[in-house]
């Protein structure tokens, strides 16, 4: 079956069961077949998160995605632009700034902001010679196994609707996730832990909360799963107080018959599903928290990471996202807040390379070392960067930069993406890209392409349009994977 | 469509030249046939993409949404020239491009004047109509008349005549009548959103007068839970929820609407009065606070106040989102996808959705960073009487408490004191007036819509970029739907265009709804999309039919809910038929009921009402009903969660406090809506994530309690009898013999396991079955249930494992 095989079949299992079916979204609503040939047979039904192959063979077979909330500053990182360090505290040149928006553009507006060198030593890392910053040592000893996009544009610069331009193709709440848009194009493998997690650290939620892993209009059963970080991992998984593990399989079986009666009585398939899916909660029971239980892991690996069972982390979270894509889930996205450093570039951005560096090194390694890098694509990146210029409201002397949606520096590893290259380029400042223009879009389309799915094939009809991830936008950048 | 003279297609040149050229003395420009063959196909007169037609001189001198298209004489400032050069952010044609020559022809023509020969026009026959225009949804709504059926039980209810008559045609029979029981289970459940009683049931099965059905419709309508079911039903279309949305989404008080609502819906307010109130009720004359209320329902858009936003960008989405909702809630119609370009499938232009969002673009809300202290901008204060009465004991204490200082102030100076902020008790009487400011009552408020003085200027957004003004536009509906008279201009107007007789899409739209709630899809499919992508109604007839009887009985919602209920359609088992498995899958023609999931406030109000915990009460600010640690931490802002204790937490679904971004688990998990934009139809999903929240959440968990307690306090003591109760409680039927000898066993299981693990009970029933040293449980049941728990915890335990079965139950999730 291929991908453009999938509403047809949710279409025809909803008709089967002669009703508005399982897992079915606000798309479904539109009836596939035309009305003049209404009554053919409905083929057998199919469950949703069956994996299934894409439109081509894929180079990658999971996602992991690092969400860097808030937006990191690629001056600060990865960009190293000696210019900007010669023309540190200079206006900004008029030519720059002319047509251009920002994010607190009054401030922009009332003074003209000042080119900001930045304060970190850079230095190159690896076969390939990489520029990273002193904050990220560890991701610089990674740098032959990633790959760099710079000058990458997004199209808003408020983090919320900008959040969900990067998740969502779409600046727009409302609309299915890149998650969702994966695991209904491929499925999972996992059948007993849902096909796309969503893992949470840093003091706080990403701004747009659960619009940002929604399921939109596709059928609900691939919206983005939250994992907890302390307790359950998923909620209501535990049984309560005073119900042992005895008496909830006895209450599943007592339940189970009693569908199965009633299905006789009504003739209902659909009971069949509702029975399938008590069955899986039950294994989900059991299967959650053998996840969550880093007792099997070695203690190399656990001070590899920086993790320490119990304690909820980035580093907790990075090696919980191996466990989940060896257990087959499809798609994994961290979030990780805080990155927003309008003020302060020094002990803040400090703070926070600390929490990930070590543990996302410690990522692609362990993925590296246990043959799962091939097969996993990993994407670091926030939902924009921040301006060569510092701030015009300067706070006790210091400045940070501004959002700015331009030039801004992603990566990615693994899932057939060629090592140890930078895609893109910007001008001296950092201000514009000078190469090929890249937007979010054409990541999404690269992404897909190596699971094998054609972002233009990727369709879900709702409301009378065929939908897809990178809307009407986007192209394939071979230059990553060939 | 119009034929130029001046050239055609290439393979049709050759049949036309001989009769173009007798007219013609003169060939025509070059520039034209190059314009006709690659702009007309979209720029005709007829289809007009984007507002410009290319057919002649004066429809280019006219233009379209960019203004004017020719500039004769100055090619370099003619947006025509610009789009085929392709310098600028206007490409065209799309996707490719002229060839050299060919743009340099037309530049060339452009910069010569644009001389166009009247001859090279050809006549435009504008008598034919608009492609489109004859989509059967834009027809007006036809009288039908109800077929003669020969079947009495098929003909007492008109609904149920085209009904009859249409599966006769492919020789079907209808199903036999649902039993009692699950008549007035299906019934009670579709009007009011709860259970009947075992009682309730009872009655009505004991009931043998021929209208026993019907008193039974009535009292449901009657029922103020009526208002709740079918509010509820309104509110996904509102997009109803207690949070701003976007990247903050700070709580937000809009409760006042949804009671509105509610209020509107069992007073059973003219569905035409109930748009035009929602819609423009701040613009009628002298309008009353209730009417002002009404207008939250375009104010329940998402709005954005992060940090360094540009505020104009926010209040045009929110514009938009009215132009979509009103489009999908009233019209059927994707309006939103003219909002970047012409409708690739409807009549709808790109120009006429920004006549539409001219009606919705003068409310007063705040567009710039400096009015950020007023950010939800109008907001109305409806205060309660009690808030006014607390309100003023305040101010008089407060009055009396400033009088005193002043006085006290006065005999310090009288005393000659100098140093008179290091009085001390001149410093407490400060402090003691502050500390009260503080604690100042606040009025409950909600938000309205207020149209300001002077319209803004609305223009064509090009690309749906709302800094890209295109030509401006002026109020107006779309082309292809009856016209407002002239200066009809409002949103009031707009409101009363919206539900007038001759509007053909309002009245089908919303009778299709309710129909679709009542079987689980409209008689059309789609039921937010009328036009042309949309599916054709199964029975196009009974739906005029409904929509004409709507209009007729003056709008009343509740007529048509009777309507439907009451007909032998409605009423009709939902048992799969094998032989209608074959000729009617999809059971489009309804020979059979369809079993429906049901809604997510629905299997928490079913669970209530089966528990006896519901607290029945309508309308109040939302509540805090438990909710599984962790899951409000999801979002930038972790909100307050002061979980309800008292009768509170056992309120309906619709009365949780609904965070846009971090909705609440058990209803979301359900399919509740996101409420980002309107929602016309529920998902039916099927999660494991259910069977989690109804299993072992601590809501469903206590649901279970009070369902064992009701079944050891009310039914008589046996366990054969206790069980046929529970089954009377939670399914509204006795148990078959099989089910009954199952749930034996697993009762039998239970009372073994907690017998011999007593200390299980206590844990289960004191959460956790912690004590204090005063021999006080740690943890007790909230008293509301507590009240209810018998004395002996084993037995309710054990009980307690068979309710879990009893909630648990497909055929309890389910409607039959």
């Amino acid at each position: 079956m291929t991908p453009e095989d999938l509403q047809l079949q949710f279409e025809t299992r909803r008709h089967f069961f002669g009703r508005c079916g399982l897992g079915l979204g606000k798309a479904a609503l539109l009836s596939m077949l035309t009305d003049g040939k209404a009554f053919s047979a409905p083929p057998a039904p199919v469950n949703p998160m069956a994996p299934h192959p894409g439109h081509f063979p894929a180079k990658a077979k999971n996602v992991i995605y690092l969400f860097m909330a808030g937006a990191p500053s690629q001056f600060e990182l990865f960009d190293y632009k000696p210019e900007l360090q010669k023309y540190h505290n200079k206006p900004v040149p008029d030519s720059m700034m002319a047509g251009k928006r920002f994010a607190f553009m009054d401030t922009f507006a009332k003074e003209r902001p000042k080119l900001l060198g930045t304060n970190r030593a850079f230095k190159q890392y690896g076969q390939s010679g990489a520029w990273f910053s002193e904050l990220i040592p560890n991701i610089g000893s990674i740098a032959d196994d990633i790959t760099f996009v710079k000058g990458l544009a997004a199209e808003n610069f408020n983090h919320g609707p900008a959040k969900c331009y990067t998740n969502t193709g779409s600046t727009r709440f409302g609309r299915p996730s890149m998650g969702a848009w994966i695991t209904y194009g491929l499925g999972s493998e996992s059948s007993d832990l849902p096909g796309f997690v969503v893992l949470q650290s840093g003091p706080r939620g990403p701004r747009g909360g659960a619009a940002l892993w929604s399921s939109g209009f596709l059928p609900t059963a691939y919206q983005g799963v939250p994992f907890r970080s302390g307790g359950d991992p998923i909620l209501d998984l535990s049984r309560p107080q005073g119900i042992d593990a005895q008496i909830q399989r006895e209450t599943l079986d007592t339940i189970r018959d009693l569908n199965l009666s009633q299905m006789a009585e009504s003739g209902d398939p659909e009971i069949a599903t509702r029975v399938a899916s008590y069955e899986m909660a039950y294994k989900m029971q059991t299967s959650g928290p053998e996840l969550i239980d880093f007792a099997k892991e070695s203690k190399e690996t656990l001070e590899m990471y920086g993790a320490v069972p119990g304690q909820a982390s980035y580093a907790n979270n990075c090696l919980l996202a191996r466990r989940l894509i060896e257990r087959g889930v499809r798609f994994v996205q961290l979030y990780h807040t805080d990155w927003d450093h309008h003020f302060d570039l020094g002990q803040p951005l400090e703070q926070v390379t600390r929490e990930i560096d070590k543990a996302t090194a410690a990522l692609v390694r362990d993925l590296k070392q246990r043959g799962l890098l091939k097969d996993t694509l990993v994407v670091w990146g926030g939902e924009f960067g921040r301006t060569p210029m510092g701030e015009v409201r300067e706070v006790g002397g210091k400045t940070g930069r501004n959002h700015h949606i331009d030039a801004f520096t992603i990566w990615m590893a693994g899932g057939g993406v060629k090592p140890g290259l930078t895609v893109g380029e910007t001008d001296e400042f950092g201000f514009s890209p000078t190469g090929d223009k890249m937007d979010v879009h054409d990541i999404h389309a690269t992404m897909l392409h190596l699971l094998g799915l054609d972002h233009q094939k990727l369709t879900f009809k709702f409301q009378g349009r065929n939908f897809r991830l990178t809307d009407v936008a986007g192209n394939v950048i071979p230059k990553l994977f060939t | 469509m119009p034929i130029p003279s001046w050239g055609l297609t290439r393979r049709l040149i050759p049949a036309i030249a001989a009769a173009s050229l007798a007219v013609a003395q003169t060939p025509p420009p070059a520039a034209l046939p190059i314009l006709q063959t690659n702009c007309q196909p979209c720029h005709s007169s007829a289809l007009k993409s984007s507002g410009l037609s290319v057919a002649t001189r004066e429809a280019l001198l006219e233009g379209g949404n960019r203004g004017p298209a020719l500039k004769p004489g100055d090619a370099a400032n003619s947006t025509l020239v610009k789009a085929v050069e392709q310098t600028g952010d206007l490409k065209m044609p799309p996707g490719r491009k002229l060839s050299p020559e060919q743009v340099a022809t037309i530049r060339d023509w452009v910069q010569s004047g644009a001389d166009w020969p009247a001859s090279a026009t050809g006549t435009t026959s504008s008598a034919k109509p608009k492609k489109g225009y004859d989509w059967w949804a834009f027809q007006p709504v036809k009288r039908a008349e109800p077929p003669a059926v020969a079947d009495a039980r098929w003909s007492a209810n008109p609904i149920d005549r085209f009904i009859y008559a249409r599966l006769e045609k492919e020789h079907l029979k209808p199903s036999p009548e649902a039993s009692k029981e699950t008549l007035i289970r299906r019934v009670s459940i579709d009007l009011t959103g709860l259970l009947p009683s075992p009682a309730e049931v009872r009655e009505f099965v004991a009931d043998t007068r021929p209208d026993a059905y019907e008193k039974l419709v009535d009292r449901l309508l009657a029922s103020p839970n009526y208002g709740e079911r079918w509010g509820r039903h309104w509110l996904d279309v509102a997009r109803y929820a207690d949070s701003d949305g976007y990247t903050i989404d700070a709580p937000r008080q809009i409760w006042k609407y949804r009671d509105w609502v509610l209020n509107a819906i069992n007073k059973d307010m003219p569905f035409s009065q109930f748009v035009i109130e929602q819609i423009a009720g701040d613009m009628l004359p002298n309008p009353t606070t209730d009417q002002l209320i009404a207008t939250g329902f375009h104010r329940n858009t998402p709005s954005n106040f992060e940090g360094g936003i540009d505020f104009e960008q926010y209040r045009v989405e929110a514009v938009v989102d009215r132009i979509s909702t009103t489009g999908s809630a009233f019209l059927g119609l994707t309006v939103g996808c003219a909002r970047c370009h012409d409708h690739k499938f409807d009549p709808l232009t790109q120009k006429e959705f920004y006549q539409l969002f001219a009606f919705f673009n003068n409310s007063d809300e705040i567009t710039t960073e400096a009015e950020r202290y007023d950010f939800n901008r109008p907001i109305l204060e409806v205060p309660s009487p009690e808030e006014i009465a607390r309100k003023k004991a305040f101010d008089s204490q407060f009055r009396a408490l400033s009088r005193e200082l002043i006085t006290y102030v006065r005999e310090l100076a009288a005393k000659g004191v100098k140093d008179t902020a290091s009085d001390p008790e001149l410093v407490e009487r400060v402090q003691n007036l502050r500390e009260l400011r503080r604690r100042e009552p606040k009025f409950t408020t909600t938000l309205v819509m207020r149209e300001l003085p002077k319209p803004r200027d609305a223009y064509v957004q090009l690309g749906g970029d709302f800094l890209r003004k295109g030509i401006p536009v002026q109020p107006a509906v779309p082309a292809f739907l009856p016209q407002l008279p002239a200066g009809a201009t409002s949103r009031l107007d707009f409101a009363k265009w919206l539900v007038d007789p001759k509007n053909p899409l309002t009245a089908r739209v919303t009778v299709n709804r309710f129909w679709q709630e009542y079987f689980g899809k409209g008689l059309v499919e789609t039921e937010n999309d009328f036009g042309a992508q949309g599916n054709q109604p199964t029975h196009p007839e009974l739906l005029d039919y409904l929509a004409n009887e709507f209009m007729a009985r003056n709008w009343s919602q509740k007529a048509i809910h009777r309507l439907i209920v009451t007909s032998a359609a409605y009423k009709q088992s939902s048992k799969e038929r094998q032989d209608l498995e074959e000729v009617d899958p999809y059971n489009k023609l309804l020979a059979r009921q369809n079993r429906l999931r049901l809604d997510a406030e629905i299997v928490r109000d079913a669970a209530l009402s089966a528990s006896g915990l519901l607290t029945d009460k309508v309308g109040g600010p939302s509540v805090y009903t438990p909710i599984p640690e962790g899951a409000m931490s999801v979002t930038q802002v972790a909100g307050a969660w002061p979980t309800e204790t008292g009768p509170n937490r056992y309120r309906r679904g619709l009365y949780t406090f609904f965070r846009r971004s971090a909705a609440f688990p058990g209803l979301l998990v359900f399919d509740a809506p996101d409420a980002t934009s309107a929602c016309t139809r529920r998902v039916r999903s099927n999660t494991p994530l259910q069977a989690l929240t109804t299993l072992n959440d601590e809501a469903f968990l206590e649901f279970a309690e009070g369902l064992a307690a009701r079944i050891l306090k009310e039914a008589p003591e046996d366990n054969k009898e206790r069980i046929r109760y529970g089954f009377q409680l939670a399914l509204g039927r006795g148990p078959r013999a099989d089910e009954l000898e199952r749930i034996e066993r697993h009762l039998a299981r239970m009372t073994d396991e907690y017998k011999s693990h007593p200390s299980k009970a206590t844990e289960l029933i004191y959460k956790g079955g912690k004590f204090t040293p005063e021999g006080v449980p740690a943890n007790p049941p909230p008293p509301k249930l507590a009240a209810m728990l018998p004395k002996d915890l084993q037995l309710e335990a054990t009980w307690t494992g068979v309710a879990r079965v009893l909630l648990n139950l497909d055929d309890f999730l389910t409607r039959e």
